[in-house]
């Protein structure tokens, strides 16, 4: 979810694919995770309404709910009461722990394409320490 | 629940059309704040239901309640607590939707000026062409601006989204889901579009020859969420097992 632009950054986009075997509201925990890992949603934000939520990704506001729900019971997010639901401080930790597993193992693809395709393991270390040092700039 | 608040229930409902039966002691229950997804081939009942519901038929057997209430005999209360959406607008071709929504407002206790506004602008609805001037689109959501209007409990959609292109079928989509949320309205969706049920509904109701064959909750229906294949597909089988 969220095709990422030119500049690689990713439009937040929020639609749920019904063609994926993910169910939508698991979608949704995915896509609220990578954003937050991302940072376009930093600790303190505010996420969509549910009725804005459902609007954005076409789905029923309970599906949404469901989604809130999960995230709130791993503790990337809080509902405050009338005020909406917001990022933790710890959200962006929970966030990455979640999506650890699924990172590495597309990171461990990526690698294992690149190095099959002949780059060699300098060129590719190169390349990490470089995104690592622009990421600590 | 209080049975007087459940936006439609349908008991034991037998309807004949000459000597065809098109709906056989078929049993329903449409509870509030919910979107059910009404599934079946044509010709299997759906759009007779929705007109029984309505009170634009009586059932030849059988009892129906919209919040409780008879929708033949208490027609006026009914036709105020449900909104309509035909598959094509069915009002007289001359009318503009400024004309149609004139009309309608003073027939309803309750009608909200507010939301027609805001909805007409977001749809870029022309309020001022004549329905026969309209395109498709246009006129779907005129008629889904007006069903909206009166804040009806319970919304009938018969097929709303058959023939659309994908940008309006999607902006029509977000409207409504947007509408429905969060409210207690319920709404009943007659659809063959298996991506659109997939998007839409917390419950299931599948029709075949005049009977429910299937019904439940997205869950109860389809088995839990994660189990593998994707949405619309399961409900594919589900209307192939149906038939």
């Amino acid at each position: 979810m969220g095709p990422y632009q030119d500049d690689g950054t990713a439009t937040m986009s929020w639609l749920v694919d019904t063609s994926l075997d993910v169910p939508p509201s698991r979608q949704l925990v995915e896509a609220v995770l990578d954003a937050i890992v991302r940072g376009e949603l930093a600790a303190g934000a505010k996420l969509p309404s549910v009725r804005g939520m459902a609007a954005e990704a076409l789905v029923n506001a309970n599906t949404v709910a469901k989604a809130y729900r999960d995230l709130e019971q791993m503790g990337a997010v809080r509902g405050e009461n009338g005020r909406g639901v917001f990022v933790t401080a710890a959200g962006e930790e929970v966030a990455c722990a979640a999506r650890l597993d699924a990172t590495l193992d597309a990171f461990r693809r990526a690698a294992l394409e690149a190095l099959r395709t002949g780059h060699d393991v300098t060129r590719l270390t190169s390349i990490l320490l470089e995104l690592q040092a622009r990421k600590t700039a | 629940m209080n049975p007087s608040s459940t936006p439609l229930s349908m008991k034991d409902v037998t309807r004949r059309f000459r000597r065809r039966v098109v709906l056989d002691r078929l049993s329903l229950e449409v509870p509030g704040a919910s979107v059910c997804a009404l599934l079946g081939p044509n010709g299997a009942g759906k759009s007779t239901l929705m007109r029984l519901a309505l009170g634009l038929l009586r059932p030849d057997a059988g009892a129906i309640a919209v919040c409780g209430r008879d929708p033949v005999r208490q027609a006026s209360w009914v036709r105020g607590a449900v909104g309509y959406v035909p598959d094509r607008p069915d009002v007289h071709d001359w009318m503009t939707p400024r004309e149609l929504f004139g009309f309608l407002r003073p027939q309803y206790r309750v009608w909200n000026d507010g939301l027609v506004e805001r909805l007409a602008q977001r749809f870029e609805l022309p309020q001022d062409t004549r329905f026969r001037s309209l395109s498709r689109g246009e006129g779907a959501k005129a008629m889904l601006v007006a069903a909206l209007a009166p804040e009806p409990r319970l919304l009938l959609l018969d097929e709303p989204f058959s023939g659309l292109d994908p940008v309006v079928r999607h902006e029509l989509l977000q409207s409504l889901l947007e509408e429905l949320a969060g409210g207690e309205q319920a709404a009943l969706v007659a659809t063959h579009d298996l991506d659109v049920a997939a998007r839409i509904a917390d419950r299931v109701i599948v029709l075949a020859e005049g009977r429910v064959s299937t019904s439940g909750s997205v869950a109860e229906v389809l088995g839990s969420e994660d189990e593998p294949g994707r949405l619309p597909h399961r409900l594919y089988h589900l209307l192939e097992d149906a038939a």
